[in-house]
């Protein structure tokens, strides 16, 4: 019984970290549905996001002001990518475009840390800390930190949801990730809908940047920690906001389940690969991902 | 004016697919090739052969095996690191387990190890294409460091788990570990980099080059034209990871004289894929252009300011260079994404006709 | 307008000419192909024979499912039902290595040449298959290899000749216009030798001269190496005037078959090209 209720524990745990996933996988999805790239700087965005937050908060501005500063810069941010990166790579192969954001990556990364410093930040914005036992006596326990995350998130999730469903830019939005000439052609203009995403994206990494940072210390690990938001979207597919949710999830429990039942056998640590090694064996089996469509090609 | 091409007529198809189609173009890289191998070792001193030119050299012959997969065959590894990682691994274990077996031939099994792991991790390539290959290519790199670090056989149970390459000898000279000497490592570098560089431009002009750039143009039209598209991708993976392997060997016995999972990262692997775009993407000799440039801009961005008066912490330092390598990615992939091999294709054209305008 | 125009024109030169050449032996056939994606039927029930040394050509409105039918000829879409035969041998679907090493090439609708590769070198993928040195002498370039390379090149370079494309030898085909293009398309098809060549809109977008070179080349080839030539256009002017017989598709379904003057006469043919008023 009391291993039942760990491991109903540790699900727990995973699924948490699962949401932690699927918010930074979130921002992958918004930037591709939206243009088609592949946006490996979003891990790089979240540390760059958090960074800024943490910076202005130590300067002794109030947590509020702090929010919209950090905020204010990611758009800021999305502008200079429109301006500087996206108008001159128009049209090319969706591979060098993921190139390119590696380069945006490294330039984030770079530019985070002489604004700011490499050292950790801690980060408390005052999310409880403590733990609730339930369970029989109390067996199992659950951070209360865990919970008002995965809140925030859901909400987060939600609040996208009716965005891009029932607002006029969501309508635009769709049309451009359907087909860029067909939406410019009926007077979407396209570069604007970027900007659009890439703040949204920059938005999301924040409040996702906030939170991993509140839990770990804002450190460069955390962009390393994002990029496991790719295998996740290879599970969910790209252009899924449910698939991003439900690939967190399964990512985040299958990896924390793995590590305390698998690896004592085989040494630990197997967090580090076990969600690109899960999604490489998954795309063998449905390359188009959990949710995305058959593809037809074509010639 | 010096360097022209009008004149020169070919008369056999033989001379018409010669690797350098201009006589200038042959005499200059023999000369180059034979400077670097007769001068160099004797003007170069222990700085700039051992800290500058043996590593740029290594990295050079991981950025051609990058290149094959990539520029040529359009197939996006971030596994490079791991890739190294496994002939260096492979390498000492072979270097230990046959004392008796001659160094070249370490090498070249250390890279025939590494081009078996990396046709293990190209199988997907046959399913997914673009970054999601991309993505399967992250679980290599993360699951071979992992398994390097926690397996100690790949050690030899070494306590320390971090073990110094073996000491082994070429024609009586010492080239590996840390008492050979700069010069014998240094020739000992250069002799691989010159024969895989040549066997490298040989594949690529030949019949298995094309079937690369056909699956990397339009792969469904290759696949019509009769090109398998599996034993022709995982023939890319194969010879770009025995690339990245004998890299690896290199790396680990020549240059750093430790074996050791933490030199192979992820970083490496951004490394090596900054090379491939900076040179030039499909270009032999963009990869030494990128090589250089990338392990000298960093040399100079740390004494550049030294040099006009300034005092700049060497912190500071690196995440300039963070910012500099990703704004000049985007900058190249914008401006010239066949990179700095592009530019000096330009340069030479100006030269055919210098010093007149046209 | 190019198709009613030439449906309307009467016949002339060419239908003395037809009936004499369908003495060949089918060297093609496909038997009731059905292909569907999903829900939709792209080709429905659909057969044909190609004979030896004819020019066949597919027609049909936009959507009829001639390129899928093409297709299936070489192996890329596999069909759900039905047959192909070809070479004696008969299968349920075609697979695309078989087709190319038994002599099917074609070319493509929107051109699908190696963008990145030289004019030369697109031309030389079309040896790949009848390339044998492996891969260590490949390394080498040297000796047999070597040879191996000069005498596909010489291959090549007749049909540079042929196709009067010396001079971009060189160049880079993405930097090419789009009729030259088309043209190094059907080289790289050529230079398979083919027995069957497969020809998806060869002319499209192209102009009146364009159109008569092109028109030229297929004739060419077709009677100088004899190949047989299964060919998709529009422009109806050209398919009445170069081919032997003519399929006509519509909706997935075969709707006439015949010689270029059967066609023009066939009532379901007029109908599905200028419409019917429907009464129901």
């Amino acid at each position: 019984m009391l291993e039942f209720w760990f491991f109903i524990e540790v699900v727990l745990n995973g699924m948490f970290a699962g949401t932690m996933y699927a918010l930074i996988a979130l921002g992958f999805v918004l930037i591709f549905k939206a243009s088609g790239v592949f946006n490996f700087a979003q891990g790089f965005m979240v540390l760059f996001a958090a960074l800024c937050f943490v910076g202005f908060l130590e300067m002794g501005l109030p947590m509020i002001v702090a929010f919209v500063l950090a905020g204010a810069i990611m758009v800021a941010w999305a502008f200079a990518v429109e301006r500087f990166v996206l108008r001159y790579l128009v049209n090319q192969e969706p591979i060098i475009l993921f190139m390119a954001t590696i380069g945006i990556a490294f330039f984030l990364e770079g530019f985070g840390e002489l604004l700011w410093g490499a050292d950790v930040h801690p980060l408390d914005i005052g999310i409880p800390d403590g733990a609730w036992f339930v369970g029989p006596d109390g067996v199992m326990m659950v951070q209360q930190f865990d919970v008002s995350a995965a809140i925030i998130a859901g909400g987060l999730v939600a609040v996208l949801a009716l965005f891009f469903t029932y607002t006029r830019i969501g309508r635009a939005l769709r049309a451009v990730a359907d087909d860029h000439q067909a939406a410019l052609s009926v007077g979407i203009p396209l570069n604007q809908i970027w900007i659009i995403v890439w703040a949204v994206a920059g938005l999301v990494a924040l409040v996702a940047g906030i939170i991993w940072g509140s839990r770990l210390g804002v450190q460069f690990s955390l962009s390393i920690l994002a990029l496991k938001a790719l295998p996740v979207l290879i599970l969910g597919g790209f252009t899924s906001v449910p698939g991003a949710i439900v690939g967190g999830l399964i990512i985040g429990v299958g990896e924390k389940v793995a590590e305390i039942y698998l690896g004592p056998y085989i040494g630990g640590g197997i967090e580090e690969w076990f969600a690109y090694v899960v999604a490489m064996l998954f795309l063998l089996y449905r390359p188009q991902g959990l949710f995305g469509d058959k593809i037809i090609e074509r010639v | 004016m010096f360097y022209r091409e009008a004149g020169i007529f070919k008369t056999s198809y033989a001379a018409d697919q010669a690797l350098f189609r201009i006589p200038f173009d042959r005499i200059f890289v023999i000369s180059v090739v034979l400077f670097a191998a007769l001068v160099i070792p004797v003007i170069g001193n222990e700085y700039w052969l051992g800290s500058i030119l043996i590593p740029t050299l290594i990295m050079a012959i991981a950025t051609i095996g990058l290149n094959i997969l990539l520029g040529y065959c359009g197939q996006l590894s971030l596994g490079t690191g791991a890739f190294m990682a496994a002939g260096a691994f492979m390498g000492y274990k072979i270097a230990t387990a046959f004392p008796w077996m001659p160094i070249w031939a370490v090498v070249i099994l250390g890279g025939i190890c590494a081009a078996m792991i990396g046709v293990a991790f190209g199988l997907p390539s046959l399913r997914i294409k673009g970054f999601y290959l991309a993505v399967t290519t992250l679980a290599a790199q993360f699951f071979l460091l992992w398994l390097f670090q926690k397996v100690p056989w790949f050690v030899n149970y070494s306590i320390s788990g971090v073990p110094t390459a073996p000491p082994r000898e070429m024609f009586g000279y010492l080239v590996t570990g840390a008492e050979a000497s700069v010069e014998a490592r240094y020739l000992f570098i250069l002799a691989f980099t010159v024969i895989l560089a040549l066997i490298a431009a040989n594949l690529v002009r030949g019949r298995i080059g094309r079937t690369w750039m056909a699956i990397r143009d339009m792969d469904i039209a290759a696949e019509l034209i009769g090109i398998k598209p599996l034993p022709t991708k995982l023939s890319a993976f194969a010879v770009s990871s025995f690339y990245c392997g004998v890299a690896g060997v290199l790396w680990a016995f020549c240059y750093i004289n430790t074996v050791e999972a933490t030199a192979f990262d992820i970083f490496r692997s951004f490394t090596v894929l900054f090379m491939v775009i900076i040179g030039g993407l499909g270009s032999i000799l963009g990869c030494f252009l990128g090589a250089f440039f990338i392990f000298l801009l960093p040399i100079f961005l740390n004494s550049a300011p030294g040099w006009v008066g300034l005092e700049v912490p060497t912190e500071l330092i690196s995440h300039v260079e963070f910012m500099v390598f990703g704004a000049l990615i985007v900058f190249f992939l914008i401006v010239e994404p066949h990179g700095l091999a592009r530019l000096w294709a330009i340069t030479k054209e100006k030269l055919r006709l210098w010093p007149f305008p046209y | 307008m190019a198709a009613v125009e030439g449906l309307q024109e009467d016949g002339h030169a060419d239908a003395a000419q037809a009936p004499a050449r369908d003495a060949g032996e089918i060297v093609l056939k496909l038997d009731n192909i059905e292909l569907g994606f999903g829900g939709v039927k792209a080709i429905n029930n659909v057969s044909f024979e190609v004979r030896k040394g004819e020019i066949r050509a597919i027609i049909g409105p936009n959507g009829a499912g001639k390129s899928s039918m093409l297709n299936c000829i070489n192996g890329f879409y596999k069909p759900q039902k039905g047959s192909i035969s070809f070479n004696g041998k008969t299968m349920s679907a075609m697979d695309p290595h078989f087709a190319a090493s038994n002599g099917i090439a074609r070319t493509f609708q929107n051109i699908a040449l190696f963008r990145g590769m030289s004019t030369l070198d697109n031309l030389m993928t079309g040896r790949v298959l009848k390339m044998r040195r492996g891969f260590l002498w490949q390394a080498l370039h040297w000796g047999p290899a070597q040879r191996e390379e000069i005498k596909h090149r010489a291959f090549v370079e007749t049909i540079i000749d042929f196709l009067e494309i010396q001079s971009i030898r060189r160049t880079p085909v993405g930097r090419l216009p789009y009729g030259l293009q088309k043209r190094v398309e059907l080289g790289r098809a050529l230079a398979m030798e083919p027995s069957i060549l497969l020809l998806d809109e060869p002319m499209a977008g192209m102009n009146v001269e364009e159109k008569q070179d092109m028109s030229r080349f297929i004739l060419d080839v077709n009677e100088e190496f004899g190949t047989t030539i299964v060919l998709i256009e529009h422009d109806m002017g050209v398919v009445m005037d170069i081919s032997d017989r003519v399929v006509v598709l519509d909706y997935g379904r075969k709707i006439a078959d015949g010689t270029p003057d059967e066609v023009r006469r066939n009532q379901d043919v007029i109908d599905a090209y200028l419409g019917v008023p429907h009464e129901d």
